[in-house]
């Protein structure tokens, strides 16, 4: 007796039916793989990140030392001390008559400062000997005028590490900001 | 005969244009690396600057008054930026003109929804080499340059879209 394509095909399509329950049936009853422990691999990524945090912080110091060594350092820090009297836009910095930094505050950065940031504005090489520093505050003033004031300080480098701060305050009696230039002995 | 010089006198012209086209699209050095940080004046009065926006997907766009496509392109930037800043999509227009004054009339002639920085020192523009106005530049929400456009053509909005959706999505 010869059948037809047809009927094969039916034929086996019953045929596997019963196979096809029973695998079914018994993947949905195995128990499922057991999960990996990604605590542990975790706790190794975290402290992998934390490694590499403290080698950059390494790394950053080593270069800071390299490139401004302690006995011609220099470094200018800006503050700022209530501020109702000045509102703080830019900042030029000039030691012996050449510009060495001028920067641009965004309000969020002033507003850093007033909350009592103290920023590294400059960081520097000087010789051992007499320099002069000068720095040149713009921004807006008493009633909201264009306001613009310098400070000047002359320092001996000796040797080792000099900071010096700008400090921008306010003179309550005269209602007016003051500017001035703090040697950190 | 004459057909057939015909036909290879237009292939050769085909193909000069087309290296024409390659040349005047020079690969970007910036591409993937991360955006140099600036800060600058806005027309506004406020200062901006580009690092306080790292976390959104940022659209920077050089521009000048004397430039014809740029004034269309800001204008269609505006509404862009207006759909998607709530996605977390940042805008900066940065002017390169010497005279502030044409700038500001030529952005008061276009206002757009986010800040106009005006560069007139070209500071800003030389850190990010641009060598065409107006630029486009695409920086993901890590500070890192995408993408980048020279030139506004029909159909360069689509393009800038798409490729923002991606990189919101990131």
């Amino acid at each position: 007796m010869k059948r037809s394509f047809h009927q094969t095909s039916i034929l086996l399509a019953l045929l596997a039916m019963p196979a096809l329950a029973l695998l079914a049936g018994e993947a949905s009853d195995s128990p499922p793989p057991p999960a990996p422990d990604t605590r542990a691999l975790d706790e190794e990524i975290q402290a992998i990140k934390k490694d590499v945090v403290d080698l950059n912080r390494d790394l950053f110091v080593l270069e800071e030392e390299l490139l401004f060594p302690a006995n011609t350092q220099v470094a200018v820090f800006l503050s700022m001390d209530v501020g109702e009297f000045f509102a703080l836009d830019t900042v030029e910095l000039r030691v012996d008559n050449k510009q060495v930094a001028k920067y641009l505050y965004t309000p969020r950065e002033a507003e850093a400062l007033l909350k009592g940031g103290v920023q590294r504005l400059y960081l520097g090489n000087l010789r051992v000997g007499n320099h002069e520093l000068v720095a040149l505050f713009t921004g807006k003033g008493p009633n909201n005028q264009d306001y613009s004031r310098g400070a000047q300080l002359k320092f001996e480098k000796s040797v080792g590490a000099k900071y010096l701060e700008l400090k921008i305050a306010d003179r309550q009696r005269k209602r007016q900001p003051e500017f001035e230039i703090k040697d950190w002995e | 005969m004459q057909n057939r010089r015909n036909s290879l006198f237009l292939l050769a012209a085909a193909l000069l244009g087309a290296g024409l086209c390659v040349a005047a699209e020079p690969a970007y050095r910036l591409q993937g690396r991360a955006a140099p940080d600036f800060a600058l004046r806005a027309t506004s009065g406020s200062n901006f600057r580009l690092s306080e926006h790292r976390g959104e997907v940022m659209l920077l766009v050089f521009w000048g008054s004397r430039c014809g496509q740029c004034g269309t392109q800001l204008t269609s930037l505006s509404h862009m930026v207006d759909t998607y800043r709530s996605a977390g999509l940042a805008a900066f227009a940065v002017n390169v003109d010497d005279d502030q004054v044409a700038a500001a009339e030529f952005a008061m002639a276009h206002p757009v929804s986010f800040p106009v920085l005006l560069d007139p020192a070209k500071a800003v523009a030389r850190q990010f080499q641009v060598d065409n106005l107006p630029m486009l530049l695409l920086v993901d929400r890590a500070g890192v340059i995408r993408h980048v456009h020279r030139n506004y053509r029909s159909g360069s909005d689509a393009q800038y879209l798409d490729q923002i959706k991606i990189l919101l999505d990131e």
